[in-house]
């Protein structure tokens, strides 16, 4: 940059370098301590590359402690959401892209849809909370897979509202001029075009699926439908924290939303700051 | 559509009338869980706390983060180093809230936690710090995992903000003898504007509602230090089991919530037209 001295570059890359760091840090840390065998814990001064390193932690969080059931009831919970959350929001998005429905009905939709976003969960909490144990549906993984789906909607609709309208309507409307029916346009057309949005709408409802505590802490009680972030709290509050254990839980926890955004980083960068970036990867 | 009316509609109506019942007794109670929430003192405190955990982690954020976005924007060109940049902080975003709780509760254990080690090897003589279990460095902790997860968010819209702002205005501007200050105030400034709004807008929303890495790390305590409206309402309702009171609270967050989001979208709408 002109009238920047070379130095003071410099110095502002080793500020972002060191920022960077301490940004990657604690992840790092958590991973050192989740490989540590249990009297390394205590070593004064603590070690950062495990002396002994093992995965102790991790076979006896997931399989001593049966927390794998909690494991499998996440990623079932997550896939059933995120593919009830699609099939929904496509339901929604077609017709208000594809349909001439008035602009009013269309931009009042979204925007509600949008405020559904700002609605703090804490509100809607009791009264789901009632009626789910009303509808005996309490502890049960079907309750969050409903709920989960209930609030990645508006996150999906306005994703995929947003990919559909990158794709040009003419394709489609050559494919009914030459006699495909308007459900042939859009299987054998439309939804291949559209796979990458359906992608990335699929890795973000996953992944806030995954994260999501609150509901899954006040709707279940039991393994039976207990999800990993239960998991991941229930260490912090027994009564001697065992704190190899809990950094592998936490470990796994993450590993999976970072491991999904690093493979379809490209969308999932765009989709969550609200197509504010556009990476051109 | 149904679906979503079913899930989030009745629901509120739900609150409505569980809020007008009396607690236990049942019955019709008119406002009384309303009026009760002014004589609450613990609701105050607990109003307060949330105020000043907003205020300061998403002033921090909204500070570091332009900061960050302008540092990156202007001394940063390749390509390779800014997909770098994007994904190291968007690492955090991510993370699931509850696993950020547990970074940073291995980091704050007071004996053997890593930051007290190495604020000793800095030359720190003192007693070790109690990260989580003295009222202010319990808000400070809670406050840096907020910060920790989402400086990067306002980070990457901004960023994105700076990217729009057009080069000739900018060499103009240069030619004209602004210095880097100038250029920050009278150009990129008001081109992030609408953006800025945007991010403090989500940003507070989301603050206000924070749950997942304080029940991790703190409990709301020690004391109530850090017990905010979710956590105090999460209290009421399924520790002491008053729904009502807790639908009476809910509703009046619900009501806070909505007037300003009709403000910012107002605003909004205009900045963008």
């Amino acid at each position: 940059m002109a009238g920047r001295s070379g130095a003071g570059r410099l110095l502002v890359l080793i500020a972002l370098g060191a920022l960077g760091v301490a940004y990657l840090f604690p992840f790092a840390w958590m991973l050192s301590t989740s490989l540590k065998p249990t009297p390394e814990l205590y070593t004064q001064p603590p070690t950062f590359w495990p002396v002994h390193p093992s995965l102790d932690a991790y076979q006896t969080a997931l399989i001593g402690a049966r927390h794998w059931v909690l494991l499998r009831n996440s990623l079932g919970a997550c896939l059933a959401t995120v593919v009830l959350a699609l099939i929904l929001a496509l339901m929604i998005a077609y017709p208000l892209t594809r349909l001439g429905v008035p602009a009013w009905f269309r931009r009042g939709l979204l925007s509600w849809l949008l405020s559904l976003r700002f609605l703090p969960s804490m509100v809607v909490v009791i009264p789901i909370f009632a009626t789910v144990r009303t509808v005996g549906l309490y502890d049960r993984l079907t309750a969050l897979v409903l709920i989960y789906t209930a609030f990645s909607l508006p996150f999906a609709v306005w994703m995929l509202k947003g990919f559909l309208a990158e794709v040009p309507q003419e394709v489609e409307e050559a494919a009914l001029v030459d006699g495909a029916g308007r459900w042939r346009a859009f299987f054998q057309i439309l939804l291949p075009m559209l796979s990458p949005g359906l992608l990335a709408a699929a890795v973000i409802t996953f992944a806030l699926s995954w994260s999501e505590f609150l509901y899954a802490l006040i709707l279940t009680a039991t393994p039976r439908s207990q999800t990993f972030s239960i998991a991941v709290w229930s260490f912090v509050t027994e009564f001697e924290i065992i704190w190899n254990q809990m950094a592998a839980v936490g470990v796994i926890s993450a590993l999976v939303p970072v491991g999904l955004l690093l493979l379809a980083r490209r969308y999932v960068i765009s989709a969550l700051t609200f197509g504010a970036v556009r990476e051109k990867a | 559509m149904l679906f979503l009316l079913a899930v989030v509609v009745y629901p509120m109506g739900y609150a409505i009338g569980l809020s007008l019942q009396y607690y236990r007794v049942g019955g019709f109670a008119g406002l009384h869980n309303f009026a009760f929430a002014f004589q609450d003192r613990l609701l105050g405190a607990s109003v307060r706390a949330t105020l000043l955990y907003v205020l300061i982690a998403v002033g921090v954020e909204v500070l570091l983060g332009l900061g960050l976005a302008v540092a990156v924007h202007r001394t940063i060109r390749s390509a390779a180093g800014r997909t770098l940049a994007y994904l190291l902080f968007i690492v955090p975003m991510v993370t699931p809230p509850v696993a950020a709780g547990v970074i940073f509760r291995l980091m704050y254990i007071p004996e053997y936690g890593i930051l007290n080690v190495l604020l000793h090897a800095l030359g720190y003589q003192g007693r070790p710090i109690l990260w989580m279990s003295s009222p202010s460095m319990a808000m400070f902790s809670v406050i840096s995992v907020d910060v920790w997860q989402w400086m990067p968010f306002v980070f990457l819209v901004l960023f994105a903000g700076l990217q729009a702002v057009p080069l000739d205005v900018v060499e103009a501007a240069a030619v004209d003898g602004a210095g880097g200050w100038a250029r920050f105030r009278e150009i990129d400034l008001p081109y992030l504007r609408p953006l800025l709004l945007l991010v403090v807008t989500f940003r507070v929303t989301d603050a206000l509602r924070v749950f997942d890495h304080v029940q991790v790390l703190t409990m709301g305590g020690p004391g109530a230090a850090t017990e905010f409206l979710s956590l105090y309402l999460y209290k009421i309702a399924f520790k002491f089991s008053n729904l009502n009171y807790a639908s009476a609270l809910a509703l009046y967050v619900v009501i806070v919530v909505s007037i300003v989001f009709a403000v910012v979208n107002r605003y909004l709408s205009e900045e963008m037209a």
